[in-house]
């Protein structure tokens, strides 16, 4: 075997504490190398050319560079020896600068350490086999999960641009917490008008196959070919009959027995109904632990008022299978609920402020059901305990976030802004009423934004004191709120009539959960991870699922639709060619030896592994090994170190290789 | 003894077992041997007493016994006798994937003991010391059970008491004792070859490209191949001792395989082998776990 050693002195880089020329001298003498030069900057086209020259002259069969990180410029150096007329996996390189001249000073050691790591890399090459990168066909159909603002952006990106979308979303219509928002910042636009169009636009297009109140059950496969089992819960009524005249929801008689969740639990709901008004789609569902019908088998008021015959008592839950290649995850986020401990986590609970306690101590989203023309009380500003108008209303910011000891460590974001806008909506409404906003400080980066805090405080004259409230508690209808004001550096007292939270954003319910059966990672808080904080936002580590909006951190609304859009353009990527190319850096099984233990395929992170059955030719089943589906390999080895009768290699990366590598050391 | 005869015989002439791994005389009432049997016929040759010291679970995976399972193009059960001790390896061996729960005919007994050795009368000194800490005298698992339970000869758990005393001593100390032992390791891989759970196509201390285990006889090959075997063994040994009763140069392995299983026992509540419907511990994650270990 012919090898090649080019080291690289990156400019400065590598050459000012490791003597280039020196490797590359000490490397000619290494068993198989046969060229060996260094230059300044191998990656540069002059560069390339010495190696593609190298190849075709002196006939090497494999090369090694010494250089930077692979993470750089493998790919370029893979590439020149394509160039050349080599298996680009045939190149190898030693990684001289983060692992080198980077983190060493002194030149003799560094330089001694560089030709170690040539000579294991030279090691290695000799023991490569030519590899060829795997084709998998893609499935060119989207899942969206989730039907916010994000999942309707990504879901209408990805179905304009021509591909079928299955839109999934858990509630029995689409538009999430958008849709209950008054106004929105920093334009005041309405939240309704600028999203229904949106929601209209879902339901007609011919490209989107809209799942409301389904969940997803199930994901196996992987990129490109996902199946999914989706489980759509029944309604109780008949969609293909129902026009949604909503007779059914007036007539029925439960009127005040099921708190509406729309309303954010300051309304009742009849036990058929639709979530709000301009729902999509405008077809009710039937609350079983709610309806008379469940109870005891009578009533049927419904069914007795519905001319279509649309009502099904027995309807069950159906699953449903589909077929996808590319899935994005949107579910949102909910808002911490402090007056509970959250189940099953590391949070103390907060448990602070009466929140639960004081009818009048809401939370953001209460507060914009209040503030909205749709809301309980047709936006006129009326407490929830009397009915009467606040006079005084105290709005405190950071309650469960930026909270090590009780509640989250980050930041939520959006309520700096969202509270400042409250407390504008309030002031336009209420003239001669007073707000006052207990900020740690004002978090408003953003187009417009700091403007709009401006505004409040200059315009509107909210008070914005900077400190932590220590107590609300209530006194002759009024409720104290105990504060410190840091920049006076006295304590505060107010009387107000209403306490408004801007309580943390956290992680939807269940989202861990789901992010196991999807098969994605997620942090400590329940947000999906991202691939790379910086350079891969949109995408989770596992190949075809991407992320967008708040189920990844918190976000406002721009941000969220920026991130949909961006995670529809990635599908788009996904779906530019017919076959997906993957690197054959993926494990293999010697079926001759694998003694079908599984336990390779009870540690893959990623269900790669699947059982193959070896059969005599009676076709008795001899023995079943494992097998290693390419599509979902992503090469992490773990199967490898887990294998007890190391049966299972990783392409590229094999036992022999890296014993190599150790016994050049 | 008649009544598993019987039993046996039915089963075979039936048609409901292909072949039944049990015991049979060797030379002396005192002593047995394994037998396979696949005619009925052959049923009155086994025996079923204190004397039946082997685990037969370990012949399961062998491929010439799962061979006589095959027959006409169909899967066939496989009996086996098992003390209520062996079943746990028959249960580990199904968790493994290594066989199948309806390809396995598990005929047990209430248990009351065995020897330590072979040609001795069962009393309070020569009993067995697994049966002394011994936790299932029924079987947890069976297909047919024969047998009542008697109280067992009492008497003190010498090894576990050797266990506890390591905990006092220092690590150097250990490695002194242990570095002894293995000292008297010739490397004939008896152990190996009797413990059920060994059923590699190919044990990687015979890989040789890569060589991951020293497979010469001397210090550092011995502990390596004692080492990899516990390390292998963790969490998976079902405490049959068959490994330390196979061993010519009386290495006392059972030392090391259960201090193992005490510690997936006070760790992580797992014993291997006791329940089909638990995930094995390696190869299971729970968010639960105790991680102080981990460095």
């Amino acid at each position: 075997m012919k090898i090649g050693v080019f080291i690289c002195h990156c400019g400065e880089n590598i050459g000012r504490t490791v003597d280039c020329p020196r490797v590359s001298k000490a490397a000619e003498w290494f068993p198989g190398v046969v060229h060996s030069v260094d230059y300044k900057y191998m990656c540069s086209d002059p560069g390339q050319n010495m190696i593609k020259d190298a190849i075709r002259e002196k006939g090497l069969d494999a090369i090694v560079v010494g250089s930077c990180s692979p993470h750089m410029h493998e790919k370029t150096f893979r590439k020149a020896a394509l160039d050349a007329g080599i298996n680009p996996f045939l190149c190898e390189m030693a990684n001289l600068r983060e692992h080198v001249s980077w983190v060493h000073d002194d030149i003799e050691e560094a330089t001694q350490k560089a030709i170690d790591l040539t000579r294991m890399a030279v090691e290695k090459v000799k023991r490569n086999q030519p590899l060829a990168t795997i084709k998998v066909p893609v499935t060119k159909r989207t899942l969206v999960i989730g039907g916010g603002i994000a999942g309707i952006q990504a879901a209408l990106d990805v179905a304009n641009a021509g591909y079928e979308v299955v839109l999934v979303e858990k509630e029995p219509s689409i538009g999430g917490h958008m849709s209950q928002l008054s106004e929105t910042f920093p334009t005041l636009d309405c939240s309704q008008c600028i999203l229904t169009p949106r929601m209209v636009e879902v339901y007609q297009h011919p490209k989107i196959k809209l799942m409301t109140y389904s969940e997803v059950e199930k994901v196996e496969g992987f990129i490109g070919n996902f199946h999914v089992t989706i489980r759509q819960k029944a309604r109780h009524i008949d969609a293909s009959k129902c026009t949604g005249c909503g007779l059914c929801i007036t007539k029925c008689p439960i009127r005040k027995k099921a708190f509406n969740s729309f309303e954010e639990g300051m309304a009742y709901r009849p036990a058929v109904y639709v979530p709000f008004p301009q729902a999509v789609p405008n077809i009710p569902v039937i609350d079983e632990t709610v309806c008379t019908y469940y109870k005891n088998g009578k009533c049927g008021v419904c069914v007795k008022v519905c001319g279509r015959e649309a009502i099904m008592f027995d309807q069950q839950d159906k699953l449903v299978t589909e077929e996808i290649g590319a899935i994005i995850m949107a579910t949102g986020y909910k808002l911490y609920d402090i007056s509970k401990k959250p189940d099953d986590s590391f949070i103390k609970g907060y448990g602070e402020y009466g929140y639960g306690k004081y009818k009048d101590v809401i939370d953001g989203l209460q507060f914009e059901r209040i503030a909205s023309a749709s809301g309980p009380t047709s936006g006129e500003f009326k407490r929830p305990s009397d009915g009467k108008e606040p006079k005084k209303v105290v709005f405190i910011q950071c309650v469960g976030s930026r909270d090590d000891s009780k509640g989250f460590s980050y930041c939520s974001k959006i309520c700096c802004m969202y509270t400042a806008k409250h407390a504008m909506l309030y002031k336009h409404k209420v003239h001669d009423g007073e707000a006052y906003v207990f900020y740690m400080d004002i978090r408003s980066g953003g187009k417009m934004y700091e403007e709009f805090v401006r505004r409040a405080i200059e315009e509107d004259g909210v008070k914005y004191v900077r400190g932590r409230v220590s107590k609300v508690y209530e006194q002759n209808g009024k409720y104290i709120v105990k504060g410190e004001d840091t920049i006076a550096g006295m304590p505060v007292e107010i009387e107000a009539d209403m306490v408004v939270l801007a309580t943390a954003m956290i992680a939807q319910e269940n989202a861990s959960t789901l992010a196991q059966t999807v098969g994605i990672p997620y942090d400590k808080y329940g947000f999906f991870n991202e691939a790379h904080p910086k350079l891969r936002p949109i995408e989770s580590t596992t190949g075809g699922i991407f992320l967008a909006g708040a189920c990844q951190s918190p976000k406002d609304i721009p941000e969220s639709v920026a991130m949909a859009s961006a995670a529809a353009a990635k599908t788009m990527v996904l779906f530019g060619s017919d076959m997906l190319e993957r690197e054959p850096v993926v494990a293999r099984v010697n079926e001759l030896l694998c003694g079908g233990c599984f336990y390779c395929r009870k540690v893959c992170p990623y269900s790669a592994i699947e059982v193959r059955e070896i059969k005599d030719r009676n076709g008795v089943v001899i023995k079943e090994v494992a097998y290693v589906n390419d599509g979902l390999c992503q090469g992490c080895g773990t199967c490898t170190a887990t294998c007890p009768s190391k049966s299972v290699e990783l392409m590229g990366f094999t036992n022999e290789q890296i014993f190599a590598q150790i016994a050049a050391l | 003894m008649d009544e598993l005869r019987n039993h046996v015989k039915e089963m075979l002439a039936n048609g409901t077992v292909a072949a039944v791994i049990g015991y049979k005389e060797a030379g002396s009432p005192m002593r047995t041997k394994p037998v396979i049997i696949t005619a009925p016929e052959e049923a009155i040759l086994l025996v079923f007493n204190e004397y039946c010291l082997n685990n037969l679970a370990v012949y399961l995976t062998k491929a010439r016994v799962k061979n006589l399972a095959r027959v006409n193009g169909t899967i066939k059960k496989l009996g086996i006798v098992a003390k209520p001790c062996d079943v746990h390896a028959v249960i580990a061996l199904i968790q493994e994937s290594q066989l199948k729960r309806e390809d396995v005919y598990i005929i047990s007994f209430n248990c009351n003991g065995v020897v330590k050795d072979y040609g001795e009368t069962l009393t309070g000194e020569t009993i067995a010391s697994k049966c002394l800490h011994c936790d299932a005298r029924q079987p947890l698992y069976h297909d047919k059970v024969f047998g009542e339970l008697k109280d067992l000869p009492a008497s003190p758990d010498e090894e576990l008491a050797k266990i506890k005393s390591f905990d006092d001593m220092t690590s150097q100390e250990r490695f002194e004792y242990f570095k002894n032992e293995f000292d008297k390791c010739i490397k004939c891989y008896a152990c190996r070859a009797a413990c059920p759970m060994c059923y590699c196509t190919q044990c990687i201390t015979d890989k040789t490209i890569p060589r991951w285990v020293e497979s010469s006889a001397h210090g550092r090959g011995n502990f390596s191949w004692n080492l990899i075997r516990a390390f292998h063994l963790s969490a998976r040994c079902v405490g049959c001792g068959e490994c330390e009763r196979a061993c010519p140069m009386d290495i006392p392995l059972s030392l090391i395989n259960r201090k193992m299983l005490e510690v997936a026992k006070n760790d992580f509540a797992y014993l291997s082998g006791r329940n089909l419907e638990t995930p094995t511990l390696v190869g299971s994650f729970d968010v639960k776990d105790k991680e102080e270990f981990i460095l």
